[in-house]
């Protein structure tokens, strides 16, 4: 049975609901200022490795997409681990033939 | 996509700020010595400050801010000797170091100009270009790329282009922008206004890679067709930390330059050393230098050869592009990891640590990593480099063809092309 598509999750651009955020923001009349805020804000916060703030200013994460992925290149400043973050929404294995 | 604080870290280059602080740490080409054939002194603007760059008629180089610490005239326009220079206002004189050292209009006793200093940094020529270090001491070594200071013949072709440094150095690890830009494009303008556009750029990338080594960023790709063997993947070329990369081909070996003026201006030096096997030159006094045009009368941009369709893709991203309005792919992977080596060397600074690349050794060559066969095409990408990219602009065009073809027949003529 073919799964149904997955949706992303969607965050709500309103101030109550959203963690604060550090960072300063696009201002609201940018013409991707919704997307780039929904990107800004649920990007990864701590360091897989050494769980050190990712958005304190001394780390960077770049995020770019492959396929239905969204993946954040991150160097974090405290431990200086190098590598890329991945949110899974769904894991999805293939059963070889048997 | 970045948020607008971290896009601002990145970019801003002025005295002060984390990006200035780490880019001050390097030597930059900043003017040609035929600059200083008809004068002495030239103003220039480098990581946003004005300087005075001048020549003292022993041939030695200095450069210190060009605004006099006195009433603030310009010192370009000031009485250049062996000792420093003197501004033409009152008199005022600075040393090499930018150490004042006289005030002819002060009493004699006075202490006033051993209180007075003004910035300076440290200026020499190599390969036809003279270079600067504005930044703290210790000086590092003026690291000696080998297209500098190897034998051949020299062209290079310089622009000024409005916008930040960092945008073209992001294209320097964007393998696939060549296929598209430089294939498909290109090829799309040669039929739509009837000219042939070069074959070599129109391969499809199957792979690409990018290493991190004591210089940068080593780019690779395997084209459509080819493999691990060729030099595309098995060499590649560099990025060369903070402000350089590294290309070659056919007997053609160049240093793309973005020397960043301030935020929003980069002086973009296109460094070609021309020395095919076989071939035969004259020896070379100093680099024919011209300037590529890259924008007509009315605004819009010229887009018929290589260098034009990056200069187009640079520079109508803005002065500094938004990077929180950015959607970053797979494919602009080197892009972020080019991100993630300027973070990590910002903290370094900051640190009170050396960053990548700064040379401390003395040495005769530093010799770069570079392909040979560049794209697979052979000897035919060195005829397609020269008419096909700025070189076109070059008033020795005739002669590099010449250079290349006559290389290239001897090759043939024994038995290796």
């Amino acid at each position: 049975m073919t799964p149904p598509p997955r949706t992303r999750r969607r965050v709500v651009p309103d101030a109550d609901l959203l963690p604060v955020d550090p960072h300063r923001l696009p201002p609201p009349s940018a013409w991707f200022a919704p997307d780039a805020e929904r990107h800004l804000l649920d990007r990864p916060r701590h360091c897989p490795q050494c769980g050190a703030s990712l958005v304190d200013g001394r780390s960077i994460t770049t995020e770019y997409w492959m396929a239905d992925d969204r993946v954040f290149f991150t160097w974090c400043g405290s431990c200086h681990w190098t590598g890329t973050i991945v949110p899974v929404e769904r894991v999805t294995t293939t059963e070889p033939e048997h | 996509m970045l948020t607008v604080e971290q896009n601002e870290e990145l970019t801003r280059v002025g005295p002060g700020s984390p990006m200035g602080e780490l880019l001050r740490r390097y030597w930059y080409p900043i003017a040609f010595v035929q600059d200083f054939d008809d004068r002495l002194a030239k103003s220039v603007r480098l990581l946003g400050e004005n300087w005075t760059l001048f020549r003292s008629p022993g041939g030695r180089y200095g450069i210190v801010l060009e605004a006099c610490p006195h009433r603030r005239a310009s010192l370009t326009y000031g009485i250049v000797d062996d000792e420093g220079v003197r501004c033409g206002y009152h008199g005022w004189k600075f040393d090499f170091a930018g150490q004042c050292i006289e005030q002819p209009a002060e009493t004699d006793n006075s202490n006033f100009r051993a209180r007075v200093r003004t910035k300076s940094g440290q200026a020499r020529e190599m390969g036809g270009l003279v270079w600067v270090y504005v930044g703290p001491d210790p000086v590092p070594e003026l690291p000696r790329f080998d297209v500098f200071v190897q034998d051949g013949v020299r062209d290079v072709g310089y622009s000024t282009l409005p916008c930040n440094w960092l945008q073209i150095m992001e294209n320097s690890v964007d393998p696939h922008h060549v296929e598209w830009l430089h294939g498909a494009y290109f090829e799309f303008l040669g039929q739509t206004q009837g000219f042939e556009a070069p074959k070599s750029f129109q391969r499809r990338h199957m792979q690409v890679a990018f290493d991190e080594f004591e210089y940068g960023i080593i780019k690779r790709r395997i084209l459509e067709g080819h493999s691990e063997d060729d030099d595309d993947w098995k060499i590649g070329h560099p990025l060369v930390f903070p402000f350089y990369m590294r290309v070659g081909g056919a007997g053609i070996d160049q240093m793309q330059i973005r020397v960043p003026i301030d935020d929003t201006t980069t002086w973009k030096l296109f460094y070609s050393l021309h020395h095919p096997e076989g071939g035969r030159w004259e020896p070379q006094e100093r680099p024919v230098v011209y300037e590529y045009h890259w924008r007509r009368p009315d605004g819009t941009f010229i887009t018929d050869y290589v260098e034009g369709q990056d200069v187009m893709a640079w520079v109508s991203q803005g002065p500094v592009t938004d990077r929180s309005q950015e959607h970053l792919g797979k494919s602009d992977a080197g892009v972020a990891m080019l991100r993630k080596m300027f973070k990590e060397n910002l903290r370094r600074v900051q640190e009170g640590e050396e960053p990548l690349g700064v040379v401390r050794t003395p040495h005769e060559v530093i010799e770069l990593p570079c392909e040979k066969n560049k794209f697979g095409a052979g000897a035919a990408f060195a005829e397609q480099w020269i008419t096909g990219g700025s070189m076109r602009y070059s008033p020795i065009q005739q002669l590099l063809l010449d250079l290349h073809r006559d290389a290239a027949a001897k090759d043939a003529a024994a038995g290796r092309a």
